[in-house]
């Protein structure tokens, strides 16, 4: 019988547990965990805009007001319970729920015509924390305590381009930020990993000072590519 | 030519001559150094756990205010951080830079802003290089802890370390400073091994000055060093006068006393919480770790012909058994390791189960929470990483968190008695092959 590569076990097994945590996460939209993630959700879908909180199981009031200059033509509630409270007029949602232990995750979607903006107003325990509002995408937070979003602001976030979301924007802003660090220590590791080939892949090899010349000119070229790259992605 | 030879000797006195001689070897050794150090440069400044910030931060007490007393419960490991961030503050002004993040009071602020520092890697990268040096002395020493005659297998025992999963986790993702005390006790075994019986004893106390571990062990020198009854007593006192010394300044220092803080510290009770309640409600008890040592160091005490091989073996029983037994942080599984690594080019089975202890390790990281798992990661993107549910709270969300990390707590405890059971077995064939029955 032939064997499986452990290798690919390893990735099968990362694949299933990724696909595991994202079928318990609450939605497509902004990726969340109910019970487990903490703060509000917020994205579009199908023409829909979807709105829920979840905490790590502990008994928090979420409340809210969400205004509009277009008119809400439905809505929808997604896990609540009687002690929970929604009032929708034509141009404002105001809701209020609780969560605990038992009590994961509480939402509400809505659809919405002619608008040019959505105002929102939404609290935590009676208090801001914008660091907890996720606007279409994780930690995609609003700056001020009622904020407004735009009709296409949910499409725009969905052309960020990865190298601007986190944690890949902070990550490569350090690394270009400090320039110095970054191209010494990608120095020093890539005369290591020379080094390496030259006592295992070069070993054998009768004109080895050529392969060792070739390695350092990839290197100096790979780290002004890392620059050019860094500087692209960071701009 | 001159420089020739002055390498050749270096060579050889780092190498040791057997390998430095055997050109297959010396590659090898070579060989395995660069990996090794590659995945700790992979590591180097991208991670660390907060008590890394709070140990410099102590050091930029001293060195920044002038404060010596910083440090009250571990003051020579606070003075070789001071001196190692006056050095690096004296080359690298980026350093200096960090002075008023370092001296902030305030932990929760002074490590967000350190995270959020667009230098954070060279800071966290000097901060462990530290760490890395002694690592490499470590290596070194490990390569003449044993096997004089046996190149081939000094080889595999410096292979162990460089490539051991808990060294690697330990120092360069945890970033915790146990290596220092480590390799002031591998330099006490090396001199035990040499018979220097009181620069052994003397180096030991150091160790135990700067981490209490070591203490585990000293009833092992002594039992093995000691010719007469003279040298029994003088090595014991001369084994606790490191801690004495360390008493002594504290008491007169900042008039208080460090060896009954210590006592009264959470860390101790670690050492005496697993106990056995004779009567319930009574305060009758029996600490079992206390009793199981005392065991372990008459089962030593009992061999008539002691070697060194065997101390090292005794050394490892005792280090898994306090792991087995007692509540403890993950960096106190590096104490067990160097005892380990010989045992391993012995018998090969065991490094399985040390793999396994280091996947158990990662998943007892759940004790902590948050602290030890997702904030690790903190200087790659401190909010990311801080909003980012943790294993804890995922966990939780099926099972009661703490009951399932005790599961695999239950679980590392078992193979690590198992691992002791087949070490002790492992001493008694040594002991019937070379001694010819010489226990009592």
């Amino acid at each position: 019988m032939k064997m499986v590569n452990p290798g690919l076990k390893i990735i099968v097994l990362v694949l299933t547990a990724v696909l595991i945590l994202t079928l318990f996460s609450g939605c497509r939209g902004v990726f969340y965990i109910p019970g487990a993630s903490y703060g509000y959700y917020i994205w579009e879908e199908d023409n829909n805009i979807y709105v829920e909180w979840s905490i790590d199981r502990k008994e928090s009031e979420f409340e809210g007001r969400i205004l509009t200059d277009g008119k809400i033509t439905a809505y929808n509630l997604n896990g609540w319970e009687e002690s929970d409270t929604i009032k929708v007029e034509g141009d404002k949602i105001e809701f209020s729920a609780a969560l605990d232990d038992t009590d994961y995750s509480d939402g509400f979607s809505f659809a919405i015509q002619d608008y040019t903006y959505l105002e929102f107003d939404l609290k935590m325990n009676g208090g801001y924390d914008l660091s907890r509002i996720n606007l279409g995408g994780f930690l995609e937070n609003p700056e001020e305590s009622v904020f407004r979003i735009g009709k296409g602001y949910f499409g725009q976030l969905g052309e960020k381009p990865w190298y601007r979301k986190h944690p890949f924007s902070e990550f490569l802003g350090k690394l270009f930020s400090n320039k110095y660090f970054t191209f010494v220590y990608l120095f020093i590791l890539g005369a290591v990993i020379i080094e390496i080939l030259r006592v295992t892949v070069l070993a054998g090899r009768k004109r080895k000072i050529i392969g060792m010349a070739i390695s350092y000119a990839v290197l100096v070229v790979a780290e002004i590519g890392i620059y050019f790259i860094l500087r692209f992605l960071v701009r | 030519m001159k420089a020739r030879l002055f390498f050749d000797n270096l060579g050889r006195a780092l190498l040791t001559r057997e390998i430095f001689e055997n050109k297959n070897l010396s590659r090898r050794f070579y060989k395995y150094f660069l990996i090794g150090i590659l995945v700790r440069l992979v590591f180097l400044p991208f991670l660390y756990m907060r008590d890394l910030l709070s140990i410099y931060q102590r050091a930029a007490e001293t060195v920044f205010a002038g404060n010596f007393g910083s440090d009250f419960y571990q003051i020579l490991t606070n003075y070789i951080h001071s001196a190692y961030l006056f050095v690096i503050k004296s080359i690298v002004p980026a350093i200096s830079e960090f002075s008023s993040i370092l001296l902030e009071k305030d932990t929760w602020v002074s490590w967000i802003s350190f995270n959020s520092s667009y230098n954070v890697f060279t800071a966290v990268a000097l901060f462990k290089i530290l760490y890395l040096l002694f690592d490499i002395a470590c290596m070194f020493l490990i390569l003449r802890l044993s096997f004089d005659d046996e190149p081939e297998n000094r080889l595999r025992a410096f292979k162990f370390w460089i490539f051991n999963p808990i060294v690697i986790f330990v120092l360069y993702v945890f970033a915790r400073h146990d290596i220092i005390g480590v390799f002031v006790t591998l330099v006490a075994l090396l001199l035990a091994k040499k018979n220097r019986k009181y620069w052994a004893i003397i180096i030991l106390a150091v160790g135990i000055a700067i981490r209490f571990f070591p203490i585990m062990i000293l009833p092992l020198f002594v039992f093995y060093l000691a010719r007469s009854r003279k040298d029994y007593i003088v090595l014991s006192l001369t084994g606790i006068s490191g801690l004495l010394s360390v008493e002594l300044f504290s008491y007169f220092y900042f008039g208080r006393s460090v060896i009954f803080s210590l006592l009264n510290t959470q860390f101790f009770n670690y050492l005496l919480k697993p106990e056995l309640e004779l009567v319930t409600g009574s305060h009758g008890s029996i600490f079992i770790f206390i009793a199981v040592y005392i065991i372990i160091i008459l089962s030593f005490l009992h061999i008539k012909n002691k070697s060194f091989d065997l101390l090292l073996n005794y050394g490892a029983i005792i280090y898994l058994t306090y792991i087995s037994l007692c509540f403890f942080h993950p960096q106190y599984v590096l104490w067990a390791v160097p005892f380990l690594i010989v045992i391993f080019v012995r018998r090969k089975s065991l490094i399985y189960y040390h793999w396994f202890q280091f996947i158990l390790v990662l998943v007892l990281l759940l004790y902590w929470g948050p602290l030890v798992t997702n904030f690790i990661f903190t200087p790659i993107d401190y909010r990311f990483f801080i909003y980012l549910p943790s294993p804890n709270s995922i966990v939780r969300l099926f099972y009661d968190d703490a009951g399932f990390v005790n599961i695999f707590r239950s679980v590392f405890a078992g193979v690590s008695l198992w691992m002791v059971y087949l070490i002790y077995k492992y001493n008694k064939t040594m002991l019937s092959n070379k001694l010819n029955g010489g226990e009592d």
